[in-house]
């Protein structure tokens, strides 16, 4: 179950808009490495998992996900703030503009809509948690690659705060990778799926 | 940057402590040192987030002590002014 707090996870306050800059912030709303796609594939992903750890790792952080969700739909919406159709024009904005007006819509730079395939959920806890330590570093990234088109520090601020939080995930997919295995077979932790195939847990 | 932006930013700033202790317990969920030190953020941020709603409105929907319904108002986390 979830509860709302009517506030941000860290502040979003952009004085000046910049609608050329909204256009590939977007990306991180609804794009191949977005937090749209992240929350929703470790909501999923938790469900099949075999420890306890696990679970409660996947649940708070596709939970914290969605308060970047948050961020990143709060930082597209004060960027194309009060546009006149010249700055819509020139920023490039225009294409954006014709299918959502300033709405937030989840989709990626490119313009492509988000794609559930953004959300790789295979059942199997090893293959699962690989896919999201990858995640964690692709959207770092992305992020990295965002930060070097913005010079306004009011966007640098929390685009640099939700850059390191996927280092802190990282950390701790690699701590759940870790208590998994030191449960397993070391001789091949490969030869089962601990999802599915319970017998592959060492006998006490 | 006025008193309520700045009590609810010190308010973020312990909630978002705590969130990231969380997620360290759950990797560590015999870590006592970071039990002790969530307990101690949950204390100090307490009285804060009352403080805060009394004077300002509902953070969340557990407390609407008015006979208005205080949690539609603006703003929203999403605006400048919030």
């Amino acid at each position: 179950m979830f509860v709302y707090e009517k506030q941000l996870q860290y502040p979003v306050k952009i004085k000046n808009t910049n609608p050329a800059l909204a256009k590939i912030i977007i990306t991180q709303y609804g794009g191949p490495d977005g937090e749209l796609g992240a929350s929703l594939r470790y909501l999923s992903q938790r469900f099949s998992m075999p420890l306890p750890e696990l679970k409660a790792t996947l649940t708070d952080i596709g939970t914290e996900e969605l308060n970047h969700l948050e961020m990143i739909g709060s930082i597209v919406y004060q960027l194309t703030r009060n546009l006149s159709e010249e700055e819509i024009k020139k920023a490039g904005f225009d294409a954006y503009f014709v299918d959502h007006t300033t709405g937030v819509y989840p989709a990626a730079a490119n313009g492509t809509p988000f794609n559930a395939f953004a959300v790789a959920v295979k059942g199997d806890p090893i293959t699962d948690l690989h896919e999201s330590l990858a995640a964690e570093q692709k959207a770092r990234t992305t992020y990295d690659n965002i930060l070097r088109f913005c010079d306004d520090p009011d966007v640098i601020d929390p685009i640099r705060f939700l850059r390191a939080r996927e280092v802190v995930h990282y950390q701790r997919f690699g701590e759940n990778l870790r208590l998994l295995t030191d449960k397993l077979d070391s001789k091949n932790f490969y030869a089962f799926n601990p999802s599915f195939d319970r017998q592959c847990f060492k006998k006490k | 940057m006025n008193e309520r932006e700045m009590l609810l930013k010190k308010i973020g700033t312990y909630k978002f402590a705590i969130v990231d202790i969380d997620i360290f317990l759950d990797t560590h969920p015999g870590d006592s040192e970071m039990l002790a030190l969530r307990n101690r953020y949950q204390d100090e941020v307490r009285p804060l987030v009352e403080k805060y709603e009394a004077q300002y409105g509902p953070l969340t929907k557990h407390e609407n002590q008015k006979n208005t319904w205080a949690w539609v108002k603006d703003p929203w986390p999403w605006d400048m002014e919030a």
